[in-house]
């Protein structure tokens, strides 16, 4: 699918938002940016980065994207800090840090920041890349896509000797937010409603998917989209599903596929087919990636789109089921929070019976279902578009530029 | 009639800096109101106009928000809600009468409540950009159907952002009125619209609906003659 052009945009946001863009642009045409992540394929971070990137290069910016390399115990450790960093326990120690430091010496060895005015570090894993800002002219802003709001003291510890020699940090929301020397802003994350998992699709393209994974187009179905990760709570989801099916003969998806840097994504997909064995109405899929066709057209022919994370950094899924019109229900936990204004944009929920509860009452419900879908999607184009964050980088830049200023006169 | 000064539209972006501080209860939430900076009461009154309204029933200053979900002080955050931002011409004055409403309340003396874990209020500070848009009016007419095209962020900037910059109570598009066509009656009539009871777009319309009359959309010609200006 070809990438969309900036123009095209203007026909899904308001007006005024667009302009906006362009003019922050234009302030800032030529100026060099670099991104760098963990991952090229799979999670959110990657996926936003392949589409944000060309936009920028349209606004006349110049954006370049680089991904870290490291080995499979360089992955092992950083995913341990991820879980470490959402507040669950996890053993670290001396070891796991040289794994780390080792990994980063690489990395510095072969990257190059020379010209850049920008360096915008994605997440921990590359955090220590800071290191090349001493020979470097670019201001240099850590993002955090992770729900920072409760971290592991020793892995915080570690990182923030790190994060503290940035310019500025950039979390999801407010709560995500450190004691730091140095400027945190928040931006939320956002969705890109031109690509192929946020595009409208056809009748026909839908009932493809439906019928390539034998799914019953006439019985309700709640359908969960996310990674296999304990954090998102695939079993309770199941459970959930079961307690539903209790009352209401509905069928369950779970669809996912596994990031690069998520070697424990193989060892939870096994546990949730075993638990699902058996039940022909539970529909586990393990998508490859690039199925973005595929998790379109499941969340579309979803009654409810579930979301029972146990942690969530925002919840990028949650924010694609809000712009296809679909009532969610959903953890009440980072990020989601912002998304899912109970009983007005979806419905939160704290437990596995909380969730079958409100699945239950959405699919006896349509109407109720139909307008919190409404209000759902209108919320997502004014706050979770790609395009507001596009507006809210520029910004930073800007600010980046301006350190200190309240108000900054163009 | 012309102008001898035009109208020049400006726009307001805005990225939120967070402060790191955080209120769990009402005790909290004066103290951080005291001592934090003014650009943080800015933003948590203020952001919510700056933003397309799609649905009513929600509170636009994120303190009564707070207070009324998380604290479940509902008749405290009606009196927080209550309060007109239109009235405050300095944000210090806007703070006070903030802090004096909370304090009012405090001293009644009722249970102090506090939020749930992870749902205190998260101060946060507007860091403004501000620049000139292309849109420059010279008459009334053509400033009726450029305030169609310009953002509402531009309404904001000019309608509740001047107060705060010229320190009175009035708007930029008031004082350009009274000073370009001396037209004292429909500035005060501009200046007195309810920005509460409207969305954005409906404030607008209304601005509009003053200065134009019954014509409030740009007519097609209009659209043309700006669009070839703008060339």
């Amino acid at each position: 699918m070809a990438k969309p052009k900036i123009e095209e945009y203007a026909r899904v946001i308001r007006s005024q938002n667009f302009d906006e863009i362009m003019m922050l642009a234009d302030k800032l045409a030529g100026k060099r940016v670099k991104m760098v992540n963990a991952t090229a394929v799979g999670g959110g971070v990657a996926e936003i980065l392949t589409r944000v990137v060309p936009l920028y290069n349209q606004l006349g910016l110049k954006v370049k994207w680089e991904v870290i390399k490291g080995t499979g115990a360089f992955f092992a450790v950083t995913k341990n800090f991820h879980n470490a960093l959402h507040g669950s326990k996890v053993e670290i120690g001396e070891k796991d840090f040289a794994v780390f430091n080792e990994a980063t010496e690489a990395n510095l060895a072969e990257m190059d920041f020379t010209g850049d005015d920008y360096v915008i570090v994605h997440d921990p894993q590359p955090a220590g890349l800071i290191a090349a800002k001493e020979k470097s002219q670019a201001k240099w802003a850590w993002r955090c896509h992770i729900d920072t709001a409760h971290p592991q003291a020793d892995v915080w510890n570690f990182l923030r000797q790190l994060i503290v020699k940035y310019d500025a940090s950039i979390f999801s929301t407010p709560w995500f937010a450190r004691d730091l020397p140095h400027p945190q802003y928040f931006i939320y994350p956002a969705i890109d409603p031109l690509s192929e998992k946020n595009r409208n699709l056809s009748r026909h393209e839908i009932d493809t998917v439906l019928n390539k994974y034998q799914i019953d187009r006439n019985r309700p179905l709640v359908v969960q989209v996310s990674r296999f990760d304990r954090l998102k709570d695939p079993l309770g989801v199941i459970e959930t599903y079961r307690l539903v099916k209790k009352q209401v003969d509905c069928q369950l998806v779970l669809a996912g596929g596994a990031a690069a840097d998520d070697p424990e994504g193989v060892q939870v997909l096994n546990e949730v087919t075993e638990a699902a064995k058996g039940d022909p109405d539970i529909h586990i899929l393990a998508l490859p990636p690039f199925a973005d066709l595929e998790v379109n057209a499941l969340q579309r022919a979803a009654t409810v789109v579930l979301q029972k994370s146990l942690r969530e950094g925002f919840g990028l899924t949650v924010t694609e089921a809000l712009w296809k019109g679909k009532p969610v229900v959903a953890s009440a936990v980072g990020g989601i929070t912002l998304q899912v204004i109970h009983n007005f944009t979806g419905l939160l929920v704290h437990s596995v019976e909380g969730a079958a509860y409100q699945i239950r009452y959405l699919i006896g419900n349509p109407q109720v279902a139909k307008k919190l879908g409404e209000y759902g999607r209108e919320h997502v184009r004014e706050k979770f578009l790609i395009t507001r964050k596009l507006r809210n980088y520029l910004l930073l830049f800007i600010a980046l530029d301006h350190p200190g200023q309240d108000i900054i006169k163009l | 009639m012309r102008a001898a000064v035009p109208f020049i539209f400006y726009t307001s972006s805005q990225l939120v800096e967070i402060t790191g501080r955080q209120a769990t209860d009402l005790v909290e939430l004066v103290a951080a109101l005291k001592e934090l900076d003014l650009s943080v009461v800015f933003y948590h009154v203020h952001h919510a106009f700056r933003e397309h309204q799609f649905a009513p029933g929600v509170y636009t200053n994120d303190f009564a928000h707070w207070v009324g979900r998380e604290l479940g002080e509902a008749v405290l955050a009606e009196k927080l809600a209550n309060l007109n931002i239109k009235e405050y011409v300095e944000l210090s004055a806007l703070r006070d009468a903030l802090v004096a409403i909370i304090e009012s309340y405090l001293k009644l003396g009722g249970e102090l409540r506090h939020a749930a874990a992870g749902r205190g209020f998260y101060f946060c500070k507007n860091i403004g950009v501000i620049q000139p848009t292309r849109y420059v009016a010279w008459d009334l007419d053509e400033f009726c159907s450029l305030l169609h095209l310009v953002g509402l962020r531009s309404l904001f900037f000019h309608f509740f952002e001047a107060r705060l910059r010229l320190n009175r109570q009035s708007n930029d598009f008031s004082d350009w009125i009274k000073q370009q066509f001396g037209n004292e009656r429909l500035a005060r009539r501009i200046e007195a619209l309810d920005p509460y009871i409207y969305t954005m777009d409906e404030l607008r319309d209304q601005i509009v609906a003053l200065i134009c009359g019954g014509r409030t959309q740009p007519n097609w010609f209009d659209k043309v003659k700006i669009w070839l200006s703008l060339k």
